[in-house]
């Protein structure tokens, strides 16, 4: 279980987290969602101790994040953060001598998963592609956990469905996912469960199935409700 | 499996209305295999989890079984397969007069236009 408990983050005078507080659990697909701007990527970056919090503390299977901890969860940028003139290939090479959780099998199947060609220069690569390769190598790695950033921004729909199919697939399942987007339309009835964001808040944290199940709400209808009611 | 999913409904709802459906057309007959929950979770591109609701809640209702670790099949009750049936009829059923009844129509007539209307529609298919 990742534990994120009365986080506060500023950048000089300015405060992005307030005191956001909540919990994703392991088997369970986690969206955190907000509008631009309210903390999203500060937030996971935070949870991968890559920017220092102010207050409060986050816990991974009740243990704050140390040196070891990199090796059960991994974090998917926005971006992808590689050499532009490596292949694929390369690339994947560059994992494996990075990370003991590297999983060659897993990669090689995400490959073919993606449609991708390993000798394709990254550089060359269209946007759709491009964040597919950002994904391969997230989720090759043998981890309990995988945050990604914005998975779906600026993708076609066919790239952003054979995204979504990662979700329902034996790639995800049994590991905790904490995925961001401002946009839950594609992934609605993949999710398990939603935290909204706002100003530097969680303004509401909810299970998805059962919003539908005891108020006949979709996650669009509870975001309309908590951020326009 | 392509499932247009509403987003009001509950997903595992919708999936155990799914098969309800195939059951009652016969597509999905009594004692057939079907799919595992990850399989069908693909398919149908919904959350593991939710899949799996809707097996467990269809065992519970008879309408699946599972024999120690072979896949689950569709039961061979007959009397849950007709209640299947029944149960869509009457819904369905519930829904048309729920929309007509506002209109105020004699109810031979209306028997009269859904006896037509039902024959016109047997000719086309």
């Amino acid at each position: 279980m990742i534990e994120v408990k009365e986080v506060e983050k500023k950048f000089g005078r300015k405060k992005i987290l307030k005191d956001v507080s909540f919990t994703a659990n392991k088997g369970e697909i986690t969206c955190l969602i907000g509008i631009n701007g309210v903390g999203k990527t500060t937030l996971l970056n935070a949870i991968m101790a890559l920017t220092p919090i102010n207050n409060g503390e986050i816990l991974i299977d009740g243990e704050p994040v140390k040196e070891k901890t990199f090796e059960k969860i991994s974090l998917i940028p926005d971006a992808l953060t590689m050499i532009p003139n490596m292949t694929i290939e390369e690339a994947m090479e560059f994992m494996n001598d990075f990370y003991t959780s590297w999983n060659r099998e897993r990669a090689e199947e995400l490959l073919g998963f993606f449609r991708l060609n390993k000798n394709d220069r990254i550089s060359s690569l269209s946007k759709g592609n491009t964040a597919k390769v950002n994904l391969l190598l997230g989720l090759a790695l043998d981890v309990d956990y995988v945050l990604m950033d914005e998975p779906f921004s600026g993708i076609d729909m066919f790239s952003r469905e054979e995204i979504a199919n990662v979700f329902t697939s034996h790639l995800i399942e049994n590991r905790g996912v904490i995925i961001t987007t401002h946009e839950v339309n594609d992934i609605e009835h993949l999710i398990d469960k939603v935290v909204l964001l706002d100003d530097g808040m969680v303004t509401k944290e909810f299970d998805a199935e059962k919003a539908r199940e005891d108020d006949g709400m979709s996650v669009i209808d509870v975001m309309r409700e908590v951020y326009q009611g | 499996m392509n499932v247009n999913f509403n987003n009001r409904d509950p997903v595992y709802f919708q999936i155990i209305r799914y098969f309800k459906e195939k059951i009652a057309i016969g597509e999905f007959e009594p004692g057939e295999e079907i799919p595992s929950r990850r399989e069908l979770a693909n398919r149908m591109k919904v959350n593991p989890n939710t899949a799996q609701r809707a097996y467990k809640e269809m065992e519970e209702q008879g309408l699946i079984y599972t024999e120690r670790n072979l896949p689950s099949k569709i039961t061979t009750d007959t009397k849950v397969l007709g209640k299947v049936r029944e149960e869509l009829i009457v819904e369905a059923v519930d829904t048309f007069v729920a929309s007509v009844r506002s209109i105020n129509v004699p109810v031979d007539e209306l028997l009269d236009l859904v006896r037509t209307k039902y024959l016109e529609s047997d000719k086309e298919v």
